[in-house]
């Protein structure tokens, strides 16, 4: 995303500082993403899913700036194994991960899925529920592999939903809509405390915990060098394993510090060797290497066996931003964890808005789409609700990135065994296969065996208050609604003419159904105890701001022009849940002062340095 | 009366302040005087991206446009999305361009519901041209086009060939060999031409039909067997046959051609004007020299040229996919 922004801008520059721009920021936005993840629960790119739940947890404990202390230390160990594992191991591992074909990513989408039930979730039949979500939600769009549009019931789908449309939608929306459930004349309820902490003692911290390091070494560089897997779920499947083997494993999810050393180091330790199919043999593996490509072409070096001949400087020039790129990070990184604590303490009547405009132009930017802005908003709408019944973001988004992956790689391996020795044989036998096959295994067998042992099936996570817990009518009501959404993804899929393409989403609707009803039933009989449902007076206090930003995102940014649009959404959202008097002037006079210093500085990030074109209407 | 002067001014004032009677009347005569768009339907880094802002590099020049061109990426579903939100809502003043890519858009306006077609869009020049090569790992025990046929021949859809996605150039150049050989191979689509390049090389498919500046880069660990257009390719890969010196009746039909298009309802001064100055922005020896160290082909073509190929193109593509139409 940050290489995709920078490109234009590289086009300017000499080869040399260009190459040195995008080397550096390939590998700071991985760690610059955890920044949002462990203050606000907002990872700034997918990579970061797994550092937000314990990082976050972290901070809401008071530990702010250790977490990301921690963080940044682990990122920049991680970070340096990788581009060492570039530098050392190119020619070996070159032709090597060239090998991994369809089959063998199939299997990792499943490895994959084999987590989303237990990821932030304090039900496995919820978790399962929502990554099964995830999982239909890929499907919507055109599938260019099979050449048709699936559930594209109104044109703003027709391309999809973006992986980071839905990644801002799910994480940041209902971080917003919750700061408003307190209402106008709540006590700033981010007034959390950010202890001073030593960086040494958070050095130490990360260098005692050798498993996670070496996990997430490990798991980050192997997953990296494979073309085509996805960096994206590095983290999460690194801290998964972190977790199993972690004689604290219940504390996961609460705060626990070896989390987000996981999670970062596997990360980061994916950058390095994602490059080497590119730069060896000019394949990018990753779709961000893809954009490096361009950027390497823009500038008329090949990628290839002889770049590091033929360019060698270039290329070496390139490696060395990367290293470069790895200590500023780690400097600049230690340098705003002490800043943190601002970030933390600005009120919500500021903070939400000031998200929800970031939110907005975020997404927007990615792929200049409106399209993409209503149904980040829809979806984050969605989660809101969802959430307050136990559902959780974080397997939700993991079942969108994996989606494509394991139905684009099962239909690729389909026509290829259907040429060769059919299905069975093309991806059930040979070693890599049965490997991950067996990895596979263990992590559901795993997963079972603690679930019986903690009885997770039938209660819920044991340690720890849940909360007051919703009414059983209103946990009814929520589940039911599922069943009725996974009614409709069952006849739509069931009700085609071509079956074909729609195998997956037959499978999905019949998982969602499955799980629908099963949460239904549990609610029934009240058994379904996460989730604290929606209180009538905070329904009340939400209602008009989330009809500013409904108007903001559906009429305004478009008609009035988007900075416009966002300044007076901003004021808005502002002057109707901050406590002072509306009718003393000095209050208007700082609610103006912030949304204009808001606006002017989101004017010349977006629209003066990065040079994002956004739609115009009466006035910029 | 003082105030009905005044009030007829502010009228006045307020017309002229007006974008759209502006494109309307001044427009031509003093176009461009603001950055003009170019909408690219794919993402940035991509060949159709870094090509586009390579073209338009000097187009602030006084002899070209005298005005910058910004590039806008609205990638999805193949080209879809961008191409469909330019045809639906650009305006026609002269200040909004895109780009295209022959054959993928009149393939996907033959086989979908799109809201473009090669009636509602103005063509104004083409810059690049870039044939499909098929190739194979360098290890297949395939050296030539023959060997691959009769290979295929005895053992009907064992061969695997990849290409990015469908009713692309990739595709397209496949269903033609596939004609042309009188056999039956099997199409593995990619998302994209670089995953699709990557299986060849890592031997999961037997061949693959993909772009000939991106199989020269990787020249090295392949065989590249033919080029699927008229002549041969003198400028990178002049060694290769074409299908037809071959005996295959493949013409350039797939070639992926790329350049720089308007909407229908554009004035005619504006098109005139831009089909002069456009042609000779790509003809600039910057340009010239950049696309060449980035391994893409430069072919630029007048307007006239344009509008025959998309008319030509668009009656073969029908033919070629009318078993595949979807309602």
């Amino acid at each position: 995303m940050a290489v995709a922004l920078l490109i234009p801008f590289t086009f300017h520059l000499p080869p040399a500082q260009g190459l040195m721009l995008l080397g550096a920021a390939y590998t700071s936005t991985v760690a610059g993403g955890a920044v949002s993840a462990i203050l606000l629960k907002i990872p700034g790119a997918p990579a970061n899913i797994a550092t937000a739940l314990d990082g976050y947890a972290m901070a809401q404990r008071g530990q702010a700036a250790k977490a990301l202390q921690v963080c940044f230390i682990s990122s920049a160990i991680g970070g340096v194994l990788g581009v060492l594992v570039l530098i050392f191991l190119t020619p070996v591992l070159a032709s090597w991960a060239l090998g991994f074909g369809p089959s063998h990513l199939f299997w990792i989408a499943i490895l994959g899925v084999t987590i989303m039930g237990s990821l932030d979730s304090r039900s496995l039949v919820k978790g399962l529920l929502s990554g099964c979500i995830g999982l239909w939600i890929a499907t919507i769009g055109y599938d260019d592999i099979q050449g048709v549009e699936r559930f594209v019931f109104t044109e703003h789908l027709e391309g999809g939903v973006n992986v980071i449309a839905a990644l801002i939608g799910f994480f940041a929306v209902p971080q917003v809509i919750e700061m408003l459930e307190g209402g106008r004349h709540a006590k700033d309820l981010r007034a959390l405390g950010v202890e001073r902490h030593s960086v040494l003692d958070s050095a130490r911290e990360v260098f005692g915990k050798l498993r996670a390091l070496s996990i997430g070494g490990l798991t980050g560089s192997l997953i990296g060098l494979v073309p085509g897997a996805g960096g994206q779920i590095a983290g999460i499947v690194a801290y998964d394993q972190t977790r199993k083997l972690s004689p604290r494993r219940r504390h996961f999810g609460e705060g626990e510090s070896e989390g987000v050393v996981a999670a970062e180091t596997a990360n980061n330790a994916m950058v390095g060797p994602s490059l080497v199919p590119l730069l060896t043999l000019s394949v990018p593996g990753s779709p961000t290497a893809a954009v490096l490509l361009g950027g390497l072409l823009i500038h008329g070096i090949f990628p290839g066996p002889d770049l590091f001949t033929l360019h060698a400087e270039v290329a070496w020039t390139f490696i060395n931003s990367m290293l470069i790129g790895q200590v500023l990070m780690l400097v600049f990184g230690l340098y705003v964890a002490r800043l943190a604590a601002k970030v933390v303490q600005v009120p919500a009547p500021i903070l939400a808005p000031g998200i929800l405009v970031l939110a907005v132009i975020g997404t927007f930017s990615v792929q200049h789409s409106m399209a993409d802005v209503l149904v980040m908003f829809c979806l984050g709408a969605g989660m809101y609700l969802l959430g307050r019944y136990g559902f959780s973001p974080a397997p939700i988004v993991l079942g969108v990135i994996l989606g494509p992956l394991a139905e684009t790689n099962y239909v690729q391996g389909r026509l290829i065994a259907e040429a060769g020795d059919g299905l069975f044989a093309y991806f059930l036998t040979g070693p890599l296969n049965l490997l991950l096959i067996a990895l596979c295994l263990a992590s559901v067998g795993y997963s079972l065996v603690t679930e019986i042992r903690l009885r997770r099936l039938e209660a819920d996570w044991g340690g720890g208050p849940t909360g007051p817990v919703a009414e059983r009518w209103q946990q009814a009501l929520s589940a039911g609604l599922l069943v009725l959404l996974a009614l409709w993804v069952a006849y739509v899929s069931f009700d085609v003419r071509d079956p074909e393409p729609y195998l997956f989403p037959r499978l999905i609707a019949v998982a969602l159904l499955c799980l629908a009803s099963l949460a239904f039933l549990r609610a029934l009989q009240g058994r379904n105890r996460t989730g604290a449902g929606i209180a009538r007076d905070a329904a009340i206090r939400i209602a008009p701001g989330l009809a500013v930003m409904a108007a903001y995102v559906f009429l305004a940014a478009e008609g009035l022009g988007f900075y416009l649009a966002s300044a007076l959404a901003f004021l808005a959202v502002y002057a109707l849940y901050d406590p002072g008097s509306h009718r003393a002037p000095r209050v208007w006079a700082r609610r103006l002062t912030v949304t204009l210093g808001f606006t002017a500085l989101l004017y010349a990030v977006f629209a003066l340095l990065l040079q994002v074109q956004t739609p115009r209407g009466l006035l910029l | 009366m003082k105030a009905l002067k005044h009030l007829a001014g502010l009228l006045a004032l307020a017309a002229l302040a007006n974008p759209a009677t502006m494109a309307g009347t001044a427009g031509a005569a003093d176009y461009p005087d603001r950055p003009i768009s170019l909408m690219v339907a794919y993402s940035p880094g991509g060949a159709t991206d870094f090509q586009a802002r390579i073209v338009t590099m000097v187009a602030a020049k006084e002899e070209y446009l005298g005005q910058p061109v910004v590039i806008i990426n609205k990638p999805g579903a193949g080209g879809k999305v961008g191409w469909n939100q330019f045809a639906a809502k650009a305006k026609a003043d002269g200040y909004e361009l895109a780009a295209y890519n022959v054959p993928h858009f009149i393939a996907q306006s033959v086989v979908f519901k799109t809201k473009y077609n090669i009636d509602n869009l103005e063509p104004i020049a083409n810059w690049g041209a870039d044939p499909a090569v098929l190739v194979v790992n360098k290890d297949s025990a395939f050296d030539s086009v023959d060997d691959l046929v009769a290979f295929a021949k005895a053992n009907p859809e064992k061969v695997t060939v990849s290409g990015a996605g469908l009713y692309v150039g990739h595709h397209i150049a496949y269903l033609q060999i596939e004609k042309a050989a009188g056999a039956k191979l099997k199409y593995v689509p990619h998302k994209g031409g670089a995953p699709a390049l990557k299986s060849v090389l890592g031997g999961q498919v037997m061949a693959g039909v993909n772009n000939l500046s991106d199989a020269y880069r990787s020249r090295d660990n392949l065989k590249i067997l033919a080029v699927a257009d008229l002549d041969r390719n003198a400028e990178f890969l002049p060694e290769v046959p074409t299908f037809k010196e071959l005996g295959y009746e493949v013409d350039d039909s797939s070639v992926n051609f790329r350049g720089i298009m308007v909407p229908k309802g554009t004035a005619p001064e504006v098109i005139e004007m831009l089909s002069q100055r456009v042609p000779e922005m790509f003809k600039n020896d910057r340009v010239g020299k950049q696309m060449k160290v980035g391994g893409s082909p430069l072919r630029v073509l007048p307007r006239d040229k344009v509008v025959a190929m998309w008319k030509e193109r668009e009656a073969f593509l029908s033919e070629l996919l009318k078993d595949l139409k979807q309602e």
